[in-house]
């Protein structure tokens, strides 16, 4: 596996080693400590316990109620400690989906929040040009025809020069277009002459008929401008968006290809 | 990397609460780094956006058509979160921008030509809720009910799909535990939610390319019956933010036509919302009376026609164009309609044949202009769009890529044959449900202000999915109308297009109407004319006319009927030809009934050959069987439904 950046960051092997462990103990079950049967609840838990009531009650817990939390936090605790001796969350379907879940985000997390840097968007942009890059504004001539035969016989007047005005039969579509995008293109024109246009070679030269979705067209290249990579700070939000939702994917991927290494598997058929 | 043997973690064990602890702050701490000092801030990207939006050039005249969806929901509703996606607005708004996203259940999806624009509309009550119950501690529940569908969420997409079935069915009996319909709780918890989204709005929105749309879902069902409304914004963040959407579980239709009021008032910005589901309303969405059956006064009729310009004619529940029982004459009538017709939404009530009138947008329309003769004013004079209600967070309504009404019914072999009903699997079918259509808006640019406008003045049309380029005027001097040069320009200078009034002259109407096919899609069949209007002893009447189709010289009409165009479809393979129909119709059709004094409206429905539906596409890519009755409907013509012009004597000047 090829060691990417993110892997040689000091919290990821932090947040690894812990998941990890984490993982183990929610397999195989705590082994029995006796110091685990000590509880001691701080002032921390307490705050905790009252600002997640508040957070339901939009209200802060009488004391007498946070009495009761605290009593009902203990008893949950202490259940889900011998819970956990006995094995329970063994084989449970809802602790194995938290569980799992808690994973992905710890993967994740650090994606979530970070701002990357100028280089880090940078090097993005250039290692992924074609999903930034605006598109290629196309200009050209065409004729319509219903049936092929009706536009191989024009194409061959067209050859001898003939004058294409008045030539092509009637149909919604412009006979001439200015710089239009591909996505312009697409939206009229259909995506199968689209493709056509795109594998024209030579401008100003009329091709042979070329299909789409309302029959065939000579078309007459005129222009073609390859789209331009737009400078970082006009699309910064665009390649962060990106570069975040990619790298969440990968980093989710990564830490359980990571994981799954770690595995021998196998499964009887 | 650590050793991962035995000794090592016997060392570790003691500590690993304290790393847990550790890690638990940094990531607080990274939290709130990044809130308080490199989060986007909203405010200045709303000025950014204000700017690129001031520089696109507005056309003269609507030049090429705009395709949306208004009806979106993501992971922000209840329902659908509930029913299992896990993709929120971001993925939403990619997918409907073009890019391929990975749908919840690990299929890769994308559009093959992107939208224009999309309003994500999820339910305003309640926003967001069960993805913070999902998220929640469990400790922190305290609901007994809430805490049951905490775990059932968490314990498989199915019992997921049974606890929001539960909540729907709590929904509409007004049984919801308090922590769900507390105001006080929910406005907060509306605020963030509300204001985050439409921070993401800002992000996604490209001026002059892809617009994302403000919106929400008002969810008002009394018992079941489908009065649903998707409310539109016109404005960006700094007016959109002031706002919360408004609550409906207990509502009733005219606490949000105040909420919409008071919204303009505040902030000078617009507002619309746009009924859809009609066909589930048990006949309440356009009754002749007032809610409480008294006789409807001009006051209250002005106030409908204001407030909903646009009506969805077709979405994936079902179509409300038409239904047999009320267009007997009409052969084309029952698109979509199967599966609906048998009750309200949950289908806690069956339906009565005595119901549709107050369901179909046809009936709907003869009603307004029936309710107008009485009070001078209609009340149901609104525009058609289609959209899909997708609860996956996909907007496609594409036949051969359609991703289910929500998470469960993403592609799999059983959801084609397999009863289901939201969540509950009574009464209904998988292959009931249609792919859902599209919203095509004749707009001057593709901007938020630009495509509010066309929706206000109804320059809009619904197609049932297909994008085909529908043009429609109404006039009194079309004779020398060519379809080449400037034809269109000419058409707006000498009439009025779709949603538009024309005021009568004594002289019959007439009426351009010119439909390409979808550039990658089927052909045409035929261009119809439905005109709808009020007889001299005052019953309402309707009448389709074919006014264009093609092969009109072999086609001819039978008993006043044009035959039916035939079928290209191969049903072992999920394909057809464009052997039969035609790429383009157009025509100028005067009403050769037309009589003076008459007040009537017209609308053009443009029919596709036949094509293969979703459930066809499903039994070839998985290899199942279809039963009978979905392959009675595996075959169908896709069509498109203009917003109507209305012919008749010029309104009484406003009061």
């Amino acid at each position: 596996m090829s060691l990417k950046g993110w892997l040689h960051e000091p919290l990821f092997h932090f947040l690894l080693a812990g998941a990890a462990l984490f993982l183990f103990f929610a397999w195989k079950g705590e082994p029995a400590d006796p110091s685990s049967r000590t509880i001691a609840i701080t002032q921390e838990d307490r705050a905790g316990m009252a600002l997640q009531w508040e957070q339901m009650m939009q209200r802060p817990p009488t004391d007498a109620e946070l009495d009761f939390l605290t009593g009902t936090w203990l008893r949950e605790e202490i259940l889900y400690r011998e819970a956990l001796r006995l094995g329970l969350d063994r084989d449970d379907a809802v602790v194995r989906k938290r569980m799992a879940n808690k994973m992905n985000f710890l993967a994740t997390s650090i994606a979530e929040t970070a701002k990357p840097g100028e280089e880090t968007l940078k090097t993005w942009l250039a290692d992924n040009p074609q999903r930034f890059t605006q598109d290629t504004a196309y200009s050209f001539d065409q004729l319509f025809f219903a049936e092929k035969i009706d536009a191989e016989s024009a194409a061959a007047r067209l050859a001898g020069d003939a004058d294409w005005d008045g030539m092509g039969e009637a149909i919604s579509l412009p006979p001439s277009v200015d710089d239009w995008s591909a996505r312009q293109i697409d939206g009229r024109f259909g995506l199968r002459f689209a493709e056509g246009l795109q594998s024209l070679g030579k401008l100003n030269e009329w091709s042979p008929p070329i299909m789409s979705g309302f029959g065939w067209h000579l078309v007459r290249l005129r222009g073609r401008e390859l789209g331009e990579i737009p400078p970082l700070d006009d699309i910064r939000d665009q390649v962060e968006n990106d570069w975040r939702a990619k790298t969440m994917e990968a980093r989710r991927d990564d830490a359980y290809q990571l994981l799954r290494d770690a595995y021998e598997v196998s499964v009887e058929r | 990397m650590m050793p991962l043997d035995r000794g090592g973690i016997a060392a570790l064990g003691g500590s690993m609460k304290k790393i847990f602890g550790i890690a638990a702050l940094a990531a607080l701490v990274a939290g709130a780094v990044w809130y308080f000092f490199l989060r986007d801030d909203p405010v200045r990207n709303a000025k950014k956006v204000a700017e690129a939006e001031a520089q696109v050039r507005l056309a003269e005249y609507p030049q090429q058509v705009l395709w949306g969806d208004t009806h979106l929901h993501t992971d922000n509703s209840i329902d659908a979160f509930g029913f299992g996606t896990r993709l929120g607005p971001d993925a939403a708004l990619r997918f409907a921008r073009g890019d391929m996203v990975t749908a919840t259940t690990g299929i890769e999806a994308q559009l093959a030509r992107p939208l224009d624009f999309l309003v994500i509309a999820d339910h305003s009550d309640a926003l967001g809720s069960t993805k913070r119950l999902y998220d929640a501690p469990r400790i922190a529940i305290q609901d007994e009910t809430l805490l049951r569908w905490h775990d059932m969420m968490h314990e498989s997409p199915k019992q997921s799909q049974l606890a929001i079935a539960e909540l729907i069915t709590a929904a509409s009996n007004g049984t919801l535990p308090e922590t769900l319909t507390d105001p006080e709780v929910q406005e907060e918890n509306n605020r963030t939610v509300w204001t985050e989204h439409l921070a993401t709005l800002d992000k996604y929105y490209e001026p002059g390319k892809f617009t994302p749309i403000a919106g929400y879902e008002w969810t008002l069902m009394p018992g079941g019956n489908n009065l649903h409304r998707v409310v539109m914004y016109r404005d960006g963040y700094e007016r959109t933010s002031q706002t919360l959407p408004a609550p409906a579980l207990d509502s009733e239709i005219n606490s949000l036509f105040d909420h919409m009021d008071a919204y303009e008032k505040a902030t000078g910005g617009k507002v619309l919302a746009i009924p859809h589901n009609s066909n589930l309303s048990n006949g309440l969405m356009f009754e002749m009376t007032q809610a409480d059956g008294g006789p409807m006064t001009a006051e209250t009729a002005r106030r409908r026609a204001m407030r909903e310009p646009v009506v969805e004619a077709t979405q994936i529940k079902g179509d409300s164009e038409s239904h047999p029982f009320l267009s007997p004459n009409d052969e084309f009538a029952s698109f979509g309609d199967v599966g609906w017709e048998l009750g309200n939404l949950s289908l806690t009530q069956d339906k009565e044949k005595s119901m549709f009138a107050g369901e179909y947008l046809r009936e709907a329309l003869k009603r307004g202009l029936s309710i107008e003769q009485q009070t001078g004013v209609n009340p149901y004079k609104f525009g058609m769009i289609g959209s899909t209600d997708s609860h996956t967070s996909l907007a496609t309504a594409d036949e051969d890529n359609f991703f289910g009404k929500h998470t469960g019914n993403e592609p799999n072999a059983e959801r084609a044959n397999a009863p289901q009903n939201l969540g509950t699997r009574v009464g209904r079918f998988g292959w009931n449900y249609l792919a859902g259509g599209y919203a095509a808006v004749w707009a001057k640019a593709n901007t938020r202000a630009e495509i509010f406008d066309a929706m206000m003045r109804r320059e809009v049309y619904a197609t049932t999915g297909p994008r085909m380029t529908v043009r429609f005027f109404g006039g009194f001097d079309f004779e020398g109308t060519d379809f080449a040069g400037d034809w269109v320009a000419q058409a707006y200078a000498n009439g009025v297009p779709m949603g538009g009034d024309l005021e009568a002259s004594g002289a019959a109407p007439q009426f351009i109407v010119s439909a390409l096919k979808d550039p990658d899609g089927a052909h045409l069949d035929r261009i119809q004319i439905v005109k709808g209007w009020i007889s001299a002893d005052g019953t309402m009447q309707e009448k389709v006319f074919d006014v264009i189709w093609s092969d009109q010289n072999v086609r001819r009409k039978v008993g006043g009927k044009v035959p039916a165009v035939g079928n290209s479809v191969d049903i072992s393979k999920a394909t057809y030809t464009n052997d039969i129909g035609v790429a383009e119709l157009q025509t100028v059709w005067t009403d050769p009934e037309y009589r003076d004094g008459q007040n009537a409206f017209y609308y053009v429905r443009v029919l596709e050959i036949p094509t293969p539906r979703w459930v066809l596409f499903d039994a070839i890519r998985f290899g199942i069987e279809l039963s009978e009755d979905a392959m009675k409907n595996a075959v169908a013509q896709e069509r498109g439904y203009t917003s109507p012009i209305w012919v008749g004597r010029a309104p009484a000047p406003e009061a």
